[in-house]
């Protein structure tokens, strides 16, 4: 079946209604984002027809990523992926892009064994963004150019080699944050303690350990996603459980309302 | 970001409870009057919180000798996941 994609230099000319349409940016197609994928483009299908899945990742799908992550064959996850579901769902436009996400002060190589983008170049008003990569630094930088937008929604999510994970939501209207930016609470975000994969070099990312995560994880972070995507964006409610801790090893979850209206107030128990 | 601030410091250490939270967990305890190291030294144990997690109250971050108050709700922040 010929698979028709639309050239990541026409992104900027995607234009949406953003209330009876959208605009899905997934940045990473991996252990969570493959998962994640399958709950998006379904979700924007049926909910939001005639919407655009963006998916971004600048990585291979190699055979030793089958345990975790949902490929049918070898080849640039993005490409893949995006192969898979074109046909499956027509009322949704599915554009791969095969590149790194960068900031806007990089000033490295964007060669064609490396190919880049700039956040800003990557996202714009009314979007929404799914950042389900491997590290702190890539979000960060998803985070920090939603930042400068006035109505965007960031949601991210990541795990541990076991059993944990968190989710954030992150939202702006009209130029106001209703739920902080993720850095005021995690010093993570404020200093990464890792490195942009799309930084590196390609001896660099090799060297980067898969580490040992768990299917089960990754798979929750993206059932805990696309839960708070179904409550706050299909069904437009308040994202006061901005902030989502779970473990699967003991069976809990805890929300935290990380919104400024409610961080103004004073808790009391 | 916020600084460093004595929010939950007061003169007078009022006993009773106050809710401690770090990651999946969350308790009402009979915290208030602690201090937040006494409260760190308490849990650390039981949920693992570690030394350089930092303690709030909303988006006042607590110094190791601020006292907490009754009713107030505590947090010890936890990393958010990485990988995925």
């Amino acid at each position: 079946m010929a698979v028709h994609f639309i050239q990541s230099t026409l992104l900027k000319e995607t234009h949406m209604n953003p209330t009876d349409s959208k605009r899905f940016i997934l940045v990473g197609a991996g252990g969570i984002g493959t998962w994640l994928a399958a709950g998006l483009v379904r979700l924007l299908e049926w909910k939001f027809p005639n919407s655009a899945l963006i998916i971004v990742d600048g990585d291979t799908y190699e055979e030793k990523n089958k345990e975790r992550q949902d490929f049918t064959k070898l080849g640039n996850k993005a490409v893949v992926k995006a192969t898979e579901l074109v046909p499956q769902f027509p009322k949704t436009t599915i554009i791969p892009v095969a590149k790194w996400v960068v900031d806007d002060n990089f000033s490295g190589v964007a060669d064609e064994e490396s190919p880049k983008i700039k956040a800003s170049d990557l996202i714009r008003e009314n979007d929404v963004i799914f950042a389900v990569v491997d590290n702190f630094a890539a979000r960060k930088i998803l985070f920090d150019a939603a930042a400068k937008l006035n109505n965007i929604d960031v949601f991210t999510g990541g795990n541990d080699d076991a059993l944990f994970g968190s989710i954030y939501h992150y939202q702006k209207r009209d130029g106001v944050e209703i739920t902080s930016h993720p850095a005021e609470f995690h010093p993570e975000y404020h200093n990464p303690p890792d490195k942009n994969p799309g930084e590196l070099s390609c001896q660099q990312r090799s060297e980067i350990e898969g580490g040992t995560q768990l299917l089960a994880t990754n798979m929750a972070v993206a059932s805990f996603i696309l839960g708070r995507v179904q409550k706050t964006i299909v069904s437009n409610q308040s994202p006061e459980e901005t902030e989502i801790f779970f473990d699967l090893g003991i069976g809990k979850s805890e929300p935290y309302n990380r919104m400024h209206s409610a961080l103004n107030e004073t808790v009391t128990v | 970001m916020e600084t460093s601030s004595n929010a939950g410091a007061q003169p007078n250490r009022s006993t009773g409870m106050a809710n401690i939270r770090y990651g999946v967990y969350s308790q009402p305890s009979n915290i208030a009057g602690k201090s937040i190291k006494e409260i760190r030294e308490q849990f650390s144990k039981i949920w693992g919180i570690p030394n350089d997690a930092v303690a709030y109250c909303g988006k006042d971050k607590l110094d190791e000798n601020a006292v907490v108050q009754p009713g107030q709700n505590v947090e010890f922040h936890r990393r958010a996941g990485e990988k995925g």
